[in-house]
């Protein structure tokens, strides 16, 4: 009897053991981070005519700011450039020159405290908003554009486009 | 409930988002199999449903043009695909290169307003730059 009970404990013991070794293998999981910059158009922008003689994207006269995010992984890696338009990429023909405005500003950031210097201490060169992207994460950009046509004239019906350059230089 | 409505919402405000990507950041130009030539090798990901075709350039530090060879200038990557290519320097030329740039071409049909044009920028590091 008790030799039995000896028996039945040692195999329990020897499955323990044997079922310890089988799941004692390492399975590594490899993965490899890279430094990236990621841009992502989150609102392409639209123009709206509150008058005959303006396009605008300002929302109080009903049109919308192009929104662009910038997703960093590596601080101090990265700048973002974002240039508004100074030309119509495509449009009917125009009766005069067109006067342009835009401007680019940070309209949210990830990190508060890391990223607060960002319009602050930004490069405005023409057009183009240069920004240094210091801190890890994600920062909203809001770009405003204005096509004024030249001498009051209207601009004729059809599809006007304009573009936004957004670009990530890696410094 | 109410929160469940909200999380699902957001989801679908954030997959409208549309990205463009590309590594590394830091590329090395290396010797290549053919003689005169050295290579690099991009990987782009288009996460952008308006865009297909993405545009290759090399750059001097002063952005001026480097002539290079690659499969293809004007790459097609459609939604949500990843492509690796080799991008081939001449020896004299691979010194010069500082930045290697893909950007994003928008069809003319697409942008019936204001459109965003994405361009990314790798670059090179000099001997003796971190």
């Amino acid at each position: 009897m008790f030799s039995r009970k000896m028996i039945g404990l040692g195999a329990i013991a020897a499955m323990s053991i044997s079922s310890t070794m089988v799941f004692a293998n390492d399975t590594p999981i490899n993965g490899t981070v890279q430094s990236r910059c990621v841009i992502q158009t989150d609102t392409a922008g639209t123009y709206a005519n509150p008058n005959a003689y303006t396009l605008t994207t300002s929302p109080t006269d009903g049109g919308e700011l192009a929104v662009i995010r910038f997703d960093v992984s590596l601080a101090d890696a990265y700048y973002a450039q974002i240039t508004a338009p100074s030309s119509f990429s495509s449009s009917p023909n125009l009766p005069d020159v067109v006067t342009w405005t835009g401007d680019t500003v940070v309209q949210t950031v990830s990190d508060s405290t890391g990223m607060s210097a960002y319009e602050s201490s930004k490069v405005e060169i023409g057009m183009m908003d240069r920004y240094d992207l210091t801190a890890t994460g994600s920062t909203w950009f809001k770009t405003s554009s204005v096509a004024a046509m030249g001498g009051n004239k209207a601009f004729a019906g059809g599809d006007y486009t304009a573009i936004v350059v957004a670009e990530c230089i890696a410094q | 409930m109410r929160i469940m409505k909200y999380i699902i919402a957001s989801f679908i405000i954030t997959s409208v988002a549309s990205a463009h990507e590309m590594v590394p950041t830091y590329p090395k130009i290396s010797g290549s199999y053919v003689e005169g030539l050295q290579k690099t090798t991009m990987t782009m990901f288009n996460k952008r449903m308006d865009v297909e075709y993405y545009e290759i350039g090399v750059f001097t530090e002063e952005w001026k043009p480097i002539p290079f060879v690659s499969q293809y200038k004007v790459w097609k990557i459609p939604y949500l695909s990843t492509v690796s290519f080799d991008i081939f320097i001449r020896d004299q030329d691979a010194k010069k290169v500082t930045y290697i740039c893909s950007q994003s071409k928008l069809k003319k049909e697409n942008t019936k307003r204001t459109a965003v044009s994405s361009r990314i920028c790798s670059r090179v590091k000099k001997v003796g730059e971190e």
